[in-house]
């Protein structure tokens, strides 16, 4: 059973990193029919799986298309495993989920691979993320993060002069007196630290790996206190 | 000039070409074509053969970039349709497109041109800090790109604030600030007598109505200066950008396109990043319907191109276009370092000669990453043309720019994504007089004699 059990995990795991949607979309099915702890099987299968293709994506193995597709396949294995689970179980899974993230580029940018990139490493690394796409005007922004009860709201861009629209949400979250509810990073080609203490955002980072390890830090601070 | 395809038919297609989701572009026809035809023409991206001398390579590289245009077209991401177009459609342009255009007017008229592999035609070089710049500084910092000789035309710095106020994209500050950049831009150029140089775009009106608004014979955009359609990474327009595009037809300027593919992004590596790059130049054609292009392939990590990787996707790209195609084309450098520093100088004559020698004309520079206000200076653009210069003057063949690049790298390949941001523009030049401060020139004048030591050419 142990080596049953291992061998369908290893699969798995190496179903995302050469992202295999048929392949783990079966693997997960097989995990489901044999009862395995689904728990267990996240964490040291899809998790595993995910931080290999990080490495990969760090050590420039892997580039933006592979770090999207491993995404889709953990997605589409994780559909057949959390339905098989029982509701207790699925609370429990839930619970362990790193956090919910909004990440847009902002109004009158057009530049969004930076934040694709950032979006896939969160989703690799176990946050919900919901991508709004570029260009989003910041009232929408701050909508659909109290909408999705969003722990970080993630903004780029890349001009200049699209900045003043990461400010404009911050200034609309402050304006509904809603501005502790929500982690505001910052980030894109022009911005910089002194610009997000300008304007009163949470975090900064330059590059997108460098993003996921703040958001993590940034929330489990917010746990903390 | 007759616009490069049929307009009508171009407006028509975009309006009914097979529909998608971006994501499905991207990953399931973009990407999964590009790793197909890597495999297929076997591409590959060699780190000791920076400026490979194989034409073989050059020419897979067009045909695999022919091929992957013709069968994924363009996304026209406002409306989730796929431009596509039939190979004689494509050939039926490229035959009349022009490899030679007039850019500026009257004695600054300027030809940019084709150019060959080891070509003995000097390149067409525009200069431009590509950054934003405090708004005080605009009008020194605008005439000191002016005065330099080599500058067959010029892009001012950007503005982001006018009259003390935040320019927000999209809003009427944008084309307040737009005009008054217009304005500026072209005072600065009657005051270093140069009235009739082309002054490149209008950087601040980055929306279709702010560059809509600063058309204008008398103060603003001539027709008589280039302006930019840009692409969005990788393969994609929107109707905004088409927008500008129709309008610079009607209104008779000379459109070029920025071509900017991202390595590490959809392209994947190298070998995608050359093939997109090079299948961005038939779009360039097709759909942004302009003359000639700026090529700036930059790096996902840390946005430069004088990396290893990013200089053998410049030299690839530039050496099939040149083979294959009537392309006007100039190659703008994106370095990690910032001005007054020996690295930039380094990364400068490294974009500056592969470039050169690979059949590229020359865009100088944007610095310290493009991402620090006020910081780049002519300084480095004028060493890197000058390099451009001395490498057709002393026929530099691809074989010796390869190991010259190489000598260069060795000098600050382990700093890239460490650099030294170095200095702004106001703490390099007298803003008075306009000229390089003491520092700043000899530092210029030391390392070119390094160059010269080194045997990397230059004027």
């Amino acid at each position: 059973m142990i080596l049953s059990e291992n061998a369908l995990i290893e699969r798995l795991k190496e179903s995302i990193i050469a992202f295999d949607e048929d392949e783990a979309i079966e693997v997960a099915k097989e995990i489901v029919e044999a009862d395995l702890d689904i728990l267990k099987v996240i964490q040291k299968g899809i998790s595993a799986g995910a931080n290999i293709v990080s490495d990969k994506f760090e050590n420039e193995e892997y580039f933006l298309p592979e770090l999207m597709l491993a995404g889709e396949t953990m997605e589409a294995a994780s559909k057949v495993l959390m339905d098989g689970m029982s509701k207790e179980k699925k609370d429990e899974m839930e619970a362990k989920r790193v956090g919910t993230a909004i990440t847009a580029t902002v109004f009158g940018d057009i530049h969004d691979i930076g934040k694709n990139i950032l979006s896939m490493l969160l989703t690799v690394n176990g946050f919900t993320v919901i991508d709004l796409g570029r260009g989003i005007d910041s009232m929408e922004i701050v909508q659909r993060a109290r909408e999705y009860k969003a722990d970080i709201i993630a903004l780029s861009a890349l001009m200049t002069t699209t900045m003043p629209s990461q400010k404009e949400v911050i200034e609309i979250l402050e304006s509904m007196k809603t501005r502790d509810e929500f982690i505001v990073m910052v980030g894109g080609g022009s911005t910089s630290l002194v610009w997000a203490d300008e304007i009163g955002a949470d975090g900064w980072a330059e590059i997108a790996p460098k993003a996921v390890e703040l958001a993590k830090e940034l929330i489990e601070k917010r746990r903390r206190d | 000039m007759v616009p490069p395809w049929r307009l009508n038919q171009l407006l028509e297609r975009v309006e009914t070409g097979p529909i998608c989701t971006e994501r499905d572009f991207d990953l399931r026809i973009l990407n999964k074509k590009l790793r197909s035809l890597i495999k297929e023409y076997d591409i590959k991206f060699d780190r000791e053969e920076i400026v490979p001398s194989d034409d073989s390579l050059a020419d897979d590289l067009w045909k695999a970039a022919w091929d992957l245009y013709l069968d994924v077209g363009t996304f026209c991401v406002t409306n989730h349709r796929r431009v596509l177009f039939e190979e004689s459609e494509i050939k039926e342009a490229m035959r009349f497109s022009s490899n030679e255009i007039t850019v500026g007017t009257g004695m600054d008229a300027r030809k940019m041109g084709t150019r060959k592999i080891e070509d003995a035609k000097t390149p067409h070089c525009i200069l431009s800090p590509d950054i934003t710049c405090d708004e005080e500084i605009f009008m020194p910092y605008t005439i000191a790109y002016l005065q330099e000789p080599l500058a067959d035309g010029v892009c001012a710095p950007i503005l982001d604030t006018i009259e003390g106020i935040p320019i927000k994209s999209g809003s009427p500050m944008e084309v307040k600030g737009s005009i008054a950049h217009a304005m500026m831009f072209r005072e600065a150029a009657r005051r270093v007598g140069r009235p009739g140089i082309n002054l490149q775009s209008v950087g601040t009106a980055e929306s279709d109505a702010a560059q809509i608004a600063v058309s204008n014979q008398e103060w603003g955009a001539r027709t008589t200066d280039t302006r930019f359609v840009p692409t969005l990474s990788e393969l994609k327009i929107d109707y905004s950008l088409l927008n500008k595009m129709v309008h610079y037809h009607n209104y008779g300027c000379i459109p070029g396109t920025l071509v900017g593919p991202l390595y590490g992004g959809y392209c994947g590596g190298a070998e995608g990043t050359a093939i997109v790059g090079i299948a961005s130049h038939i779009m360039a054609l097709m759909v942004n319907q302009t003359f000639w292009t700026l090529y700036f392939p930059i790096h996902f990590r840390y946005s430069v191109n004088t990396s290893r990787e990013l200089l053998w996707v410049l030299s690839t790209t530039y050496q099939a276009l040149s083979r294959n195609s009537p392309f006007i084309s100039l190659s703008g450098a994106f370095t990690d370092a910032g001005p007054c520093t020996p690295m930039v100088l380094h990364e400068a004559a490294a974009h500056g000669l592969v470039s050169t020698v690979s059949g590229a004309n020359l865009w100088e520079i944007a610095t310290a990453q493009n991402k620090h206000k006020n910081r780049a200076t002519p300084v480095e653009a004028r060493l890197a043309c000058e390099v451009g210069y001395g490498s057709v003057y002393e026929k530099i063949k691809r074989e010796d720019a390869n190991e010259l690049v190489k000598g260069l790298l060795a000098k600050y390949e382990d700093k890239l994504g460490k650099a030294p941001l170095g200095k702004m523009f106001q703490e390099c030049y007298d803003l008075k007089t306009i000229t390089p401060t003491k520092e700043h020139n000899d530092l210029y004048e030391s390392v070119k004699k390094e160059l010269g030591d080194m045997g990397v050419p230059s004027i």
